[in-house]
């Protein structure tokens, strides 16, 4: 009896966890498509290139999971029952995806030789011709590369929405194993939890060995000299996404000029002369160039909230927000808490790194959501028990990508600071403060704007899941205004607060950065060498 | 067709890029006849390519003209074929299908395609490499794959790009001596080949004609003809001569 109870549920995760990954193998096939054509679109057009690039990274920055209820209702109103629930579920891991494919295929076709692009004039090439053997044979390994990183992205967003329509029975999503963990977690079935979540783990693995290591080897013969491609997905798999940002880029230009620095300090590569000003021009004109997108949008987002009179509960939504605002700041904080000595760890203290990555990657790739049910029962009955598993959540969600984005960066380091270490025995506080810090900053600063988005995704989620009572916070807001009636009006209202809030916050991040580190050290480094 | 005809005028191309005040090119001419190897030497940087692009029809000069058989260049056109200098193979084809590539502008059958592609590899020593990918090839090999892809559609004219200067010496020696033997022993024989070089042996070694660039902007400095038999003798009197007076002009 109980070992057909087992297999029963063993036969129900099974193919929950199917449907789950087929939701996930069509949203992968749409969004690889439709970044090949924008992708490509916006490489060979400049003028195309010129807008879609903004936009694309805008996008990226805005927690597209707050829309998720909104989007169910309107694919609803569209398909009747399953298929507009289904659809909105794809869309949603749609919007997760999409956005570093098309950058990784957009950078593919830039980097691309420009005598390729002769070639197809010289032979009078037809359209159809120069997108087969040219444009998507290029993109290719870049493609594959970032559905790696996509596919981890979209696991996150999956798992979440299946757990966000968990609690409502309006729109629920069937078949989901977001959604069947949920129901064991919340009835105290902790076994069959485990083994929804063991059979989650074995679909991952089974995915990235049977799925993507075969691709990866397919395309690396599309790479001009064969190169090992694999090596290189590896190591982008998480970080890749931090890598597409243009605030990235602007930050990776700052961090040259700190690579420099370092090198410098170490000793090394004496007579290069940096010039410290010329790259600072450069970039802040860059940086300005962003934040007048920013506060443009900004500008518009205030005047349709302005336009659309939001009346009694302004002050309410205004307290929200500051609560989750605190909560997720607070929460980055433990995460850099964590992140430091675990990064200096596995960094500098131990011959075991590629273990431990290949350990975290592992780790990583299962949605901190997905813990979600099962912390909530835990907790259930302890005070202040929803504020810390509000608190556990955000913090799982975050502290990978500073994790990661730093033993990223920290690769680039020369090799002689780890010999000037160990040459003159630089130990405690001044290795830390001359040599550990040093190293791991760039790679935590460009860490710290991926996580801080994903943690305010996590808010979202994380108060508006039914079993937890936080005190106030945007998500549990918008939850109930869901519930009241008249809501669609006031609901647009809040989306609209919340896009400004997503950009307000990028704006303080890299402003604070700014201020804190990178003007900091340029007036350093220019006093050194000036 | 008139037998006065120039294959390839050049008269007088200017070209400067889009927001760089400075010219790349001033006011150059020169042309290259039936059966005749014209080499442009000029030092790095100085214009060679884009003067060959031009030529090509891949950019669009600002002032002059380039007559291909009495026809200006607008745009790419089937008789004019180009060999790169970094080889531009697409990895992701096989060698063949690159090969077939080089006529794609041609209006025939696939198995006719498959056929002349077969041939040209042939011709420049690569017959049972036709499946494999350019990536399991040397430098020189790749370049020959190259070079087949341009000569597969039977051009009259045929460009170079400093095509041996990515080779290193020895095998760049060994395809000097090949591309002569290759050339004349096609069919349909090229009318002229135009390579550009900054290898100065390199173009007294194969040329008729060297076209001497100055730097920034270029100008035709001089024009030098070259009449001795092939092979010719690189420690030859006047051979070494030649060499000479090039370098002289070079650094005048
Ligand atoms: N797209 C471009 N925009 C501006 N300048 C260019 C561009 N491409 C090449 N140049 C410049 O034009 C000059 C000529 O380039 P090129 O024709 O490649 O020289 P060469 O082939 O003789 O070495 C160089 O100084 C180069 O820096
Ligand atoms: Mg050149």
């Amino acid at each position: 009896m109980v070992a057909l109870n087992v297999l029963g549920l063993l036969a129900v995760l099974l193919t929950d966890t199917a449907f789950s990954w087929m939701r996930m193998f069509v949203a992968l096939g749409i969004s690889v498509l439709i970044s090949l054509a924008v992708g490509i679109y916006a490489a060979t057009s400049e003028r195309a290139g010129r807008i879609i690039l903004p936009v694309i990274d805008i996008f990226q920055t805005i927690p597209i999971v707050t829309f998720f209820p909104f989007v169910i209702l309107i694919f609803i109103g569209f398909l009747p029952g399953v298929i507009g629930i289904n659809a909105a579920v794809v869309f949603l891991i749609i919007t997760s995806m999409i956005w570093n494919i098309i950058f990784g295929v957009y950078e593919a076709i830039k980097a691309m030789p420009k005598e390729f692009a002769d070639l197809a004039r010289l032979y009078g090439l037809s359209k159809w011709q120069k997108l087969s053997k040219v444009y998507v044979p290029v993109s290719m390994p870049r493609v594959v590369e970032q559905s790696v990183l996509s596919w981890a992205i979209g696991l996150f967003y999956l798992v979440t929405s299946e757990i966000f329509s968990a609690g409502n029975t309006a729109y629920q999503v069937k078949n989901g194993i977001g959604v069947e963990l949920t129901g064991l977690a919340l009835s105290g079935n902790t076994f069959g939890y485990l083994l929804g979540i063991g059979i989650f783990i074995l679909f991952v693995i089974a995915t990235r060995l049977l799925f993507f290591k075969p691709l990866e080897d397919y395309v690396v013969r599309y790479t001009k000299q064969g190169v090992s491609q694999g090596r290189i997905s590896t190591r982008r798999r998480i970080y890749g996404r931090v890598m597409q940002l243009r605030l990235f880029r602007y930050l990776q230009s700052n961090k040259k000029a700190f690579t420099a620095y370092l090198v410098r300090k170490g000793g090394a590569g004496r007579g290069v002369k940096w010039r410290v000003a010329k790259v600072e021009k450069k970039t802040q004109k860059r940086g300005a160039a962003y934040y007048i997108i920013l506060a443009a949008l900004a500008v518009i987002i205030l005047y349709g909230i302005f336009r659309a009179n939001l009346a009694a509960d302004e002050y309410s939504v205004f307290v929200a927000l500051l609560y989750s605002f605190g909560r997720v700041w607070l929460a980055f904080i433990v995460s850099l808490a964590i992140a430091i000595p675990v990064c200096v760890y596995v960094i500098f203290l131990t011959k075991k790194s590629s273990f431990y990555l290949l350990l975290f990657q592992i780790i990583a790739s299962i949605p901190s959501t997905i813990l979600l049910p099962e912390i909530v029962a835990l907790m259930r009955g302890y005070a202040y028990g929803s504020e810390l598993i509000a608190f556990i959540v955000f913090v799982l969600s975050g502290v990978w990508y500073l994790i990661f984005s730093t033993m990223h960066v920290a690769k680039s380091m020369p090799n002689n600071v780890l010999e000037v270490k160990n040459t003159f025995g630089v130990r405690g506080v001044v290795a830390w403060k001359k040599i550990y810090i040093m190293v791991i900053l760039p790679g935590l600063i460009t860490g710290s704007i991926t996580a801080i988005g994903a943690e305010w995704n996590a808010s979202i989620v994380a108060e508006n899941f039914q079993n937890v009572h936080v005190g106030s916070g945007i998500g549990k807001f918008l939850d109930m205004t869901i519930a009241s009636p008249g809501f669609r009006m006031s609901l647009s209202n809040h989306y609209l607060l919340l896009m400004l809030l997503a950009l307000l916050n990028i704006i303080i991040m890299i402003l604070l950065i700014n201020t804190l580190v990178w003007k900091r050290l340029y007036s350093r480094v220019a006093r050194i060498y000036g | 067709m008139d037998s006065l005809m120039h294959i390839i005028e050049v008269r007088n191309v200017s070209f400067s890029f889009e927001g760089v005040a400075a010219k790349v090119i001033d006011n150059v001419s020169f042309h290259a006849d039936r059966g005749e190897f014209v080499s442009v030497i000029g030092p790095s940087g100085c214009g060679k390519s884009t003067l060959l692009r031009i030529i090509a029809g891949l950019i669009r000069q600002e002032r002059g003209k380039v007559i291909h058989l009495g026809d200006e260049i607008e745009g790419p056109v089937k008789g004019i074929s180009f060999v790169f200098q970094d080889f531009a193979l697409l990895p992701w084809l096989t060698n063949i299908e690159n090969v077939k590539l080089g006529c794609s502008m041609l209006d025939i059958s696939e198995t006719e395609r498959m056929r002349k592609a077969l041939m040209e590899l042939e011709d420049v020593g690569l017959s049972g490499f036709e499946n494999s990918y350019p990536n399991v090839l040397s430098g020189g090999m790749k370049q020959r794959v190259g070079i087949a892809r341009a000569l597969v559609s039977d051009p009259d004219v045929l460009l170079m790009d400093e095509p041996f200067s990515s080779l290193d010496e020895l095998t760049a020696e060994i395809l000097r001596k090949d591309i002569l033997y290759i050339l004349k022993s096609k069919d349909l024989p090229v009318s002229s080949v135009i390579m550009i070089t900054h290898n100065v042996e390199e173009a007294v070694e194969l040329s008729d004609k060297i076209v001497i660039l100055s730097h920034k902007p270029s100008r035709v400095k001089r024009v030098i003809g070259v009449d001795m038999k092939h092979p010719r003798n690189k420690h030859s009197r006047p051979f070494m001569k030649t060499v000479d007076e090039i370098y002289a002009t070079l650094t005048k």
